[in-house]
């Protein structure tokens, strides 16, 4: 039998929202953006992709994600000798009563929240090793497949400076990654912030203010925020402009490789919804599309060598595409 | 609120548009009732923009997605609005929390009625160029006053030619013609009505007096002459005396007369036969139709041989001349008046023709357009009386009894062609201009005692005289048939016609 879910209205899952922003906020210093986008994905029930340089406070957001809400918390140190089975398990022999057995061995990704630190560090085999349990939120080991606990949520972290002996992530496992949030270097103010708040006697403690089913719950009534019909070509028409057969934007057509896929669609409208919950609205608005375009599409855009020569980057697209795609015109 | 006041601001600007371009145009076009015609714009202009207001105005979503953006509502009207009819979790929520923001703002303020500037120029600037030209004096307003009168003018000459007509309809014992003179009077009236000033409609009254002429006899003067000789001779005998006096009342009468002289022929002495054949002789000879004279002979022969039947024989047919001249006389006097009728309507478009050709009448010294036709076909038959009725210098082509006849046999003055026309208050009269231009015109110096008129020889003043006739004709409204009898008179006087 199974346990009905506790159901939450909008408002609730706008209080809780807003909660976890709060308690998190106490630990982590500014960074309000990338607090954001990851409440927004882990509503949305999606997996998000950290890049910056170290010491920005990855690891120490995961964390306290895992701290305010009751969840079980795993971190996986990726590096090149790092085996698949280490993340996903394995089967162990045993010796009980007298009689050897296979007994399968749970491996850290059996966790409500799972940092992947420097996940391209490992090797592309252990990366993809990650590619069922992201999607299908499973495991497979041997002949067996095993549920992930509910919620799953990886966040995973890249640094974008020390490239040798790293293993770039795969389009197809991007992809896979809700949202990609760039850890901004903190500004002068924050530093200051930073050294007051972990430099003295005693660290703030989160308090929980969530567990798992009302994250579940939550999930559940993001998916029923409305989206107007001319929103969501609004979001259509985005995505194909970053076609660059598709698209009118000039530049879109010189640097991009390869547009972004269906399931960017499905993260503008999905993280529109949240975000429009986040704001206290039942309705996606095309702010809301507009705001999530970045985190969603950033890593769905895949360049040329000439945007890298010219030193354009996914960001700036994006926000050409968003500054020529009128919104009246697009929806019609 | 905004959009009813934006109509209105539109509709008044295709209004005052409308005005304007009526006024315009009355100004280069004669246009009747033009304010009518500007006043019944104004509400079509007003349904105009309203019907387009009504086909352009947006759908309820695009007005929706409108205020969304204009009032910075993130899209809750318009998704709450598409989903007005669904009832999922968060439907009832989204429509609450889209009225709640929808509230606390101007609706107004999505969609401000800004008068704008240009358009509130042009309709001023319209209104005031409107207003200045309709205070401005109209060219065309003489141009219409002219068609007014040119129409009105059409009409009293079309109800002269209807009241001739209903005069004749309604006489005790109608003409033989009197159908034919109907119908031609209702073609003529309806062409005058019809026609598109007085100087067109004139061009129909000549060919209708014309073919009333045709329907005229031309015998009928010559057995008037007859009836009446007859009458002369018998008034002087003891038996006839009586038969004179009903002839010279009407033919009709002295038919019946002359019948009953026939039937008393029996009972005469031979001294009243032999005088009453002498009478009857004298007729014959002075009779100028054949048929009347040879009846009369006839009966003149056999009362002198003593045969009382075959005279009466022959006056009975004399009796029978005598009816048929009396139709001939009712026919020529239906058709004098049918006439009578169209000259006056000729004088009616004459007078407004003049008027729209800025003319003035001919007793000023210019040119006389005199018209008409002297064309009335003698009448009156014993009387001697040619009523024929003409305007100014029109050439009466009918021929009329000498008018010296008189009543009462005076004397036997003969029957000849005359001029058909009788001067009358309203007849203008052509008068020549000085022959050769830049010459005062003034009086000549009276004449001493003694003096006699000066005189010209003719061949001196005949060119002048002729030059100065033919550009009278060109220039009025006399016929081309009649221009031609002008041309035609002075070739007869031997002089070349100088002007073709």
């Amino acid at each position: 039998m199974i346990a009905e879910e506790p159901r939450l209205d909008g408002a609730q899952v706008t209080d809780l929202a807003r909660a976890l922003e709060t308690e998190l906020a106490r630990l982590i210093v500014g960074q309000k953006e990338l607090v954001r986008d990851t409440v927004i994905s882990l509503i949305a029930g999606g997996h998000m992709l950290l890049e910056g340089v170290p010491g920005l406070g990855k690891t120490v957001l995961v964390r306290s994600l895992g701290q305010a809400l009751t969840l079980s918390f795993a971190r996986i140190q990726f590096t090149p000798d790092l085996m698949p089975a280490d993340i996903v398990g394995t089967n162990v022999i045993r010796e009980e009563k007298g009689r050897r057995e296979f007994q399968y061995q749970a491996g850290p990704l059996f966790a409500n929240l799972v940092l992947a630190d420097e996940i391209n560090r490992a090797t592309p085999k252990t990366q993809s090793a990650l590619l069922e349990a992201m999607q299908e939120r499973t495991v497979t080991v041997g002949t067996e497949t095993r549920a992930l606990p509910t919620p799953f949520f990886v966040l995973a972290t890249q640094n974008p400076i020390e490239l040798e002996g790293t293993y770039p992530l795969p389009e197809a496992q991007l992809d896979r990654f809700f949202f990609k949030a760039l850890v901004k270097f903190p500004s002068e103010e924050e530093l200051l912030e930073i050294a007051r708040r972990t430099t003295g006697n005693a660290l703030p403690q989160l308090k929980p203010v969530a567990d798992a089913n009302a994250i579940l719950a939550a999930q559940q009534v993001a998916r029923e925020v409305p989206i107007a019909e001319h929103v969501l070509v609004y979001a259509g028409k985005l995505i194909a402009a970053t076609h660059p057969d598709r698209t009118g934007v000039d530049n879109v057509k010189r640097y991009v490789r390869f547009g972004a896929s269906p399931r960017g669609l499905q993260t503008l409208v999905l993280a529109g919804k949240v975000r429009a919950l986040l704001d206290g609205r039942y309705n996606v608005a095309f702010d809301d599309v507009v705001a999530v375009a970045r985190p969603a599409l950033r890593h769905r855009i895949f360049l040329q060598f000439e945007a890298e020569a010219d030193e354009v980057t996914s960001d700036q697209l994006i926000d050409e595409i968003v500054e020529k795609t009128d919104k009246a015109k697009a929806a019609g | 609120m905004s959009s009813l006041e934006a109509v209105v601001l539109h509709a008044s600007v295709v209004a005052v548009g409308w005005v304007f371009v009526v006024v315009v145009a009355a100004r280069l076009l004669p246009i009747e009732q033009v304010w009518r015609i500007a006043a019944y714009g104004v509400p079509v202009a007003f349904l105009a923009v309203a019907v387009a207001w009504a086909l352009a105005r947006p759908r309820p979503m695009r007005l929706m997605r409108t205020a969304d953006l204009r009032l910075g509502l993130k899209e809750r009207l318009s998704t709450a609005w598409e989903r007005r009819l669904a009832g999922g979790p968060l439907d009832a929520a989204l429509r609450r929390d889209a009225l709640e923001h929808a509230a606390r703002v101007r609706l107004s303020a999505a969609y401000p009625f800004g008068m704008r500037r240009g358009e509130a120029l042009l309709a001023a600037a319209l209104a005031v160029a409107a207003i200045g030209l309709v205070l401005l004096p109209n060219p065309m307003d003489q141009v219409l006053t002219q068609r007014r009168a040119d129409h009105s003018a059409q009409t009293r000459a079309a109800a002269t030619i209807a009241a001739a007509q209903k005069k004749l309809a309604a006489a005790s014992s109608p003409a033989p013609v009197d159908p034919q003179v109907q119908k031609i009077l209702q073609d003529t009236q309806a062409k005058v009505a019809a026609a598109p000033d007085p100087r067109a409609a004139l061009q129909n009254i000549t060919p209708a007096e014309q073919q009333l002429l045709q329907l005229s006899d031309p015998q009928t003067p010559a057995r008037v002459s007859s009836a009446q000789n007859l009458a002369n001779a018998l008034a002087s005998t003891t038996t006839g005396s009586a038969t004179s006096q009903a002839i010279n009342a009407s033919p009709a009468k002295g038919a019946q007369a002359v019948r009953s002289l026939a039937s008393q022929l029996q009972s005469l002495t031979p001294q009243q036969k032999a005088e009453l054949a002498k009478a009857l002789a004298q007729a014959a000879q002075q009779s100028q139709d054949p048929a009347m004279a040879a009846s009369l002979q006839q009966a003149s022969s056999a009362l002198a041989s003593g045969d009382a039947a075959a005279a009466a024989t022959a006056l009975n047919q004399v009796a029978s001349q005598l009816d048929s001249l009396q139709q001939q006389v009712s026919n020529d006097q239906e058709i004098a008046a049918a006439i009578n009728g169209l000259e006056a309507a000729r004088q009616q478009l004459a007078a407004q023709a003049d008027r729209d050709a800025g003319q003035t009448p001919a007793a000023s010294g210019s040119p006389a357009s005199g018209s008409g036709s002297g064309g009335a076909p003698p009448s009156g038959g014993g009387n001697g009386n040619g009523n024929g009725s003409g305007n100014g210098n029109g050439n009466g082509n009918g021929s009329g009894n000498g008018g010296s006849g008189g009543t009462g046999g005076q004397g036997s003055s003969g029957s000849g062609s005359g001029q058909g026309s009788g001067a009358q208050g309203t007849e203008r009269i052509y008068v020549p201009a000085p022959a050769s231009s830049g010459q005062p015109d003034t009086e000549p110096p009276p004449l001493g005692p003694g003096q006699d008129v000066p005189l010209t020889p003719y061949s001196q003043v005949i060119q002048a005289y002729q030059q100065a006739a033919l550009d009278a004709a060109d220039q009025s409204l006399i016929p081309g048939s009649e221009q031609d009898l002008i041309r035609a008179y002075f070739s007869s006087l031997g002089e070349p016609v100088s002007k073709q």
